[in-house]
């Protein structure tokens, strides 16, 4: 009981002096690890084989974790605020690590039901505390900069994929001698993904246990050092008032983001979706691509490092931009972007990929500039918690995503078979999308005072800039 | 309250390990898949 009472809140309080640098790595650690969600396709083909199941069934693995992902952050929000941020880590990480033990135990008595609900629901409520769990400690510590700090942890969410891949091959190839990661038929044996699940299981936990270990939460009235709370309130749609989750959802406002995050995802899983086969089919002449498989490969890494430059560089620079404008980049010049794409992208490789990889900056910007939009619009108080009900449009678009551009492609022919043509009808939907995204970021208003907690005199924020509530532009 | 005030014991060097740390794991994948993305290139 005295373990679980020392990651309550109250004992997280940072002692004076404590660096705020600690907090970024700290929730790096954590979103590195669950970021691995992304790097399901290095066994997919080697769980094929084990179970004897189809593709479908492997790949719900993935799907459940995902809706797991939405709904936990959404019903676990609250929660994550009113425990802190060391809590709700420890617990993520109890439920990351038990889901990838839980699945080692169905890989190994050839239970496929068990992967389902260690990996997909147990890991994926990991995934959606784990997600949310920083969110709100970085915003407080980060008054001055919240974009560059919540775009440094949800680049980590984007950088564990690109570390969990690499990694998973060379361990599959350690307990598996004969498995050959770089050739794409060979399959590890049902032992070696047994001993991976299990390494990766007690590996995350361990790195996850580092950012418990260093996070706290700022004491009351803390302020980075020359910062000064009114120039919060100086910024066009920057609220200095407090609203609840519960109340953030009566808001148009809140809904009109979900559409923006919505939109935004849908379109860059459109392109992630299908990146591999999209690539060797525009440079598709007379049944033969001038893209080989592994040129594919190579397009697919430089998209995953496109993706995850996106949540760190866009997200920073909508600090000094302001966040309603960076959104209007996104949708706004991922349309033209899109539309490009369609158009002509088949003219040449570079233009191509230099298109995609930009169109999937702007996918990761998306992700990692919304927690600073919803603190400006919404205030610090339950900013984490209204952040992991926004994350059910993240559940919404993967399903949406990727039955658009499939539908669209399933129309025009059999894979292996599609030229760039085949390609326009779904990315010009993705332009409508796009623009149904910026009109609702033009529509986000500020949120109106009935809607706001009452005012704490203490509070410095509050107290300097003045209770009026945010400006619109 | 604000930055500035006497920092806790060993601060600097637990910064020195948590950003070491995580920069070996992300240095890793970036490196991992720069050489991936090489391929683009390369054939």
């Amino acid at each position: 009981m005295a373990l679980l009472s020392a990651l309550d809140r109250q004992h997280t309080i940072a002692p004076p002096g404590y660096s705020r640098w600690l907090i970024p790595p700290a929730a790096l650690a954590v979103h590195l690890c669950i970021g691995q969600a992304y790097a399901t396709s290095v066994y997919k083909t080697s769980l094929i084989s084990h179970f004897g199941a189809s593709q479908t069934a492997i790949g719900v693995i993935f799907s459940i974790a995902i809706v797991m992902l939405g709904l936990s952050a959404a019903v676990g929000g609250t929660w994550v605020e009113r425990s802190g941020p060391r809590k709700a880590m420890f617990v993520s990480a109890c439920f990351w690590a038990a889901g990838f033990l839980v699945g080692a135990l169905g890989i190994a008595t050839k239970q496929l039901w068990l992967v389902y609900l260690g990996y997909g629901v147990i890991g994926g409520i990991g995934l959606g505390i784990g997600y949310i769990s920083p969110v709100s400690t970085l915003i407080k510590w980060f008054p001055d900069r919240p974009g560059l700090a919540t775009g440094m942890a949800i680049m980590g969410f984007g950088g564990g994929a690109m570390v969990a891949s690499p990694l998973s091959r060379q361990l599959l190839s350690f307990y598996d001698p004969n498995y050959d990661p770089a050739v794409s038929s060979s399959v590890a044996s049902g032992s070696a993904l047994v001993s991976l699940f299990v390494t990766l299981g007690v590996g995350y936990f361990l790195i996850m246990m580092f950012g418990v270990f260093n996070v706290r939460v700022p004491q009351e009235g803390w302020k980075p050092e020359g910062w000064d709370p009114a120039s919060v309130a100086a910024k066009p749609l920057v609220t200095t008032a407090s609203v609840s989750a519960a109340n953030a959802i009566k808001t148009p406002t809140f809904w009109f983001l979900w559409v923006v995050l919505f939109c935004n995802v849908t379109a860059g899983i459109g392109i992630l979706e299908q990146a591999s086969p999209m690539i060797q089919d525009f440079f598709r002449e007379n049944g033969t691509s001038t893209v080989t498989v592994a040129a594919a490969a190579g397009f697919v890494g430089l998209l995953s490092l496109f993706n995850m430059g996106g949540r760190f560089l866009w997200s920073t620079t909508s600090d000094i931009i302001g966040r309603k404008p960076i959104y209007m980049l996104y949708l706004g010049l991922g349309m033209v972007l899109y539309a490009t794409l369609a158009a002509v992208g088949n003219a040449a490789t570079a233009l191509f990929v230099l298109l995609a990889g930009v169109i999937l900056s702007f996918y990761g910007g998306g992700f990692a500039t919304i927690p600073a939009y919803l603190r400006d619009i919404f205030g610090t108080y339950q900013v984490g918690a209204i952040h992991g009900r926004l994350l059910t449009a993240w559940s919404a678009a993967g399903v949406a995503g990727p039955l658009i551009i499939n539908g669209f492609l399933d129309a025009q022919g059999k894979p292996g078979t599609l030229t760039a043509d085949a390609y326009r009808p779904a990315l010009f939907t993705m332009v409508g999308v796009l623009a149904i995204g910026f009109i609702a970021n033009l529509l986000v208003r500020a949120v109106p005072e009935k809607y706001h907690e009452p005012v704490k005199p203490a509070d410095p924020v509050l107290a300097g800039a003045g209770a009026e509530g945010s400006k619109d532009v | 309250m604000s930055e500035g005030t006497s920092k806790p014991a060993g601060q600097g060097i637990r910064l020195i390990v948590s950003w070491v740390l995580v920069a070996a794991l992300l240095g890793y994948g970036v490196i991992q898949t720069v050489i991936t993305a090489a391929k683009l290139f390369t054939h």
